[in-house]
């Protein structure tokens, strides 16, 4: 086993995608439009209005109006639509 | 975003309805089933639109059994379900596929032979030509050696310097260059004669080598030598040199014609009739009866043929035959008019004869009779004349 700080530099040296290598979400917002979550767990709920997901280092809400999911796979989960606020739940570990 | 449209719309997807309490659940079901879903929009609380693919469907009316929830289809889209549909219709598949099959046959061949360039020579001569060869409308472009047609037809044509042919779709340009007949230019170092190319008199002679044989005020004839290429001496005997001369001489042209005051002519009444005939390569069908109404009529045939892009010609010809009716008056013209008329095509006549020189004088003479008028129109023409003709021994 390597300890996790050698490892972690490993990782730098190569300069992997973070996005890829851990489990950590990678959120891309076009314009306030269109926004991008990877590495996500799931959709907790989702209504016109607000959505709720699930990632493995905590809880995003995110409101606005006419929310779409534009798209859903197991990796990416595409909301369009106008946002207006992003909340961040951070779990603790 | 486009090319994944576009493959949704060809692999076909399904625009379904989900109602249920826990739709939430549904989704993450899918998710982890690895369905893929999208432009998904919740309507209420219970409804929730999607699209989805044809072949997940089955798998999603089990995870609606597990969430407790119901599905309906609302439309089918994309282009399995559009083949579905014209399933059926088995004839209109089979002409479908007939009509890309003739078009794709008939680019094969040859169907239109344009010929370009400056020539002298009748394009019938040409095309037969090319047909002598193996080029011809209707044959099969594959079977066509270019190489070898334009040597062929190289070797066996004199008047033509170059010719090129050019395979475009099914239409070949032919594109022809003559040969121009260059004077002889006769070089320097070698012996020559200097001939009359005209008839007239000499106004001028000087020469700069050779002995002359005529002076001013001489009639010469076509072909009469006019310098010698030879010098005899007293010491020196004879020599033979390369004559040259500057002369200028005095030629006429002239043109005659003789026209009468009362002329039959045709007139065109302004009644017409336009008639079409298919053209089917050398079948030919006649939409209308080709006997014309009129007794007395022009034809004016304009031929086209119809392509389906710029260079796909299809061997079908519409003929467009206009038959003009006319009518045999007698006009009599004026013998000023008539005069003047007949003058002004003469002097074109001889204008367009006429290559180089100084007029010096212009000459009409002019008969008239009751019926008829006849005209003289003589030009007096200062001009070089000479051409230079190899000695032979």
């Amino acid at each position: 086993m390597t300890s996790p700080k050698k490892e972690s530099r490993i990782k730098k040296l190569l300069e992997m995608p973070r996005e890829i290598t851990t489990n950590e979400p990678k959120i891309t917002i076009v314009s306030f439009q269109e926004m991008l979550i990877e590495n996500y767990k799931g959709v907790l709920e989702y209504e016109n209005y607000y959505v709720r997901v699930n990632t493995y280092i905590g809880i995003m809400n995110i409101n606005g109006f006419n929310l779409n999911l534009n798209q859903i796979s197991s990796d990416d989960l595409i909301i369009t639509g106008r946002i207006t606020s992003i909340e961040i739940e951070e779990q603790e570990e | 975003m486009i090319i994944k449209k576009f493959l949704n719309y060809i692999l076909g997807y399904l625009s379904i309805t989900v109602e249920g309490y826990f739709v939430e659940r549904f989704m993450n079901i899918c998710i982890s089933k690895k369905i893929l879903l999208s432009n998904i929009k919740r309507e209420k609380s219970t409804i929730l639109h999607a699209n989805i693919g044809i072949t997940d469907f089955k798998e999603i009316k089990q995870v609606a059994k597990i969430t407790k929830s119901k599905v309906k289809i609302i439309d089918k889209k994309g282009l399995p379900f559009l083949l579905k549909k014209y399933k059926k219709r088995k004839i209109f598949a089979i002409f479908l596929f007939l009509v890309c099959m003739t078009i794709f046959i008939s680019s094969k061949f040859i169907w239109n032979i344009e010929i370009t360039g400056e020539t002298e020579i009748p394009q019938e001569e040409i095309l037969e030509e090319l047909k002598q060869c193996g080029l011809d409308i209707g044959k099969y472009k594959g079977s066509i050696d270019i190489k070898q047609i334009v040597s062929e037809i190289r070797l066996k044509r004199d008047d033509i310097s170059w010719i090129g042919i050019d395979l475009e779709g099914t239409n070949v340009i032919v594109e022809v260059v003559d040969t121009r007949e260059k004077p002889e230019i006769i070089d320097t170092n070698e012996y020559c004669n200097i001939v009359s190319n005209v008839e007239g008199v000499i106004t001028k002679i000087s020469v700069q080598n050779g002995t002359p044989l005529v002076k001013e005020g001489d009639m010469i004839k076509k072909g009469t030598v006019l310098v010698q290429g030879w010098m005899e001496g007293k010491y020196t005997g004879i020599r033979y040199v390369h004559a040259s001369a500057d002369i200028e001489a005095k030629v006429w042209y002239s043109q005659k014609a003789k026209v009468y005051k009362k002329q039959q002519e045709n007139i065109r009444t302004g009644n017409e009739e336009t008639k079409y005939t298919i053209k089917l390569n050398n079948f030919t069908i006649n939409l209308w009866k080709t006997l014309s109404k009129f007794q007395n009529y022009d034809t004016i045939i304009e031929s086209k043929k119809i392509k389906l892009f710029s260079n796909f010609y299809l061997p079908i010809e519409i003929v467009k035959n206009i038959n003009y009716e006319t009518e045999q008056q007698t006009i009599t013209y004026g013998s000023e008019e008539l005069k003047e008329k007949t003058q002004k095509q003469l002097e074109e006549k001889i204008e367009s004869e006429l290559k180089e020189g100084d007029i010096i004088n212009k000459q009409i003479n002019c008969e008239e009779t009751s019926e008829y008028i006849e005209i003289e129109v003589i030009y007096e023409v200062l001009q070089n004349i000479g051409t230079k003709e190899k000695i032979v021994f």
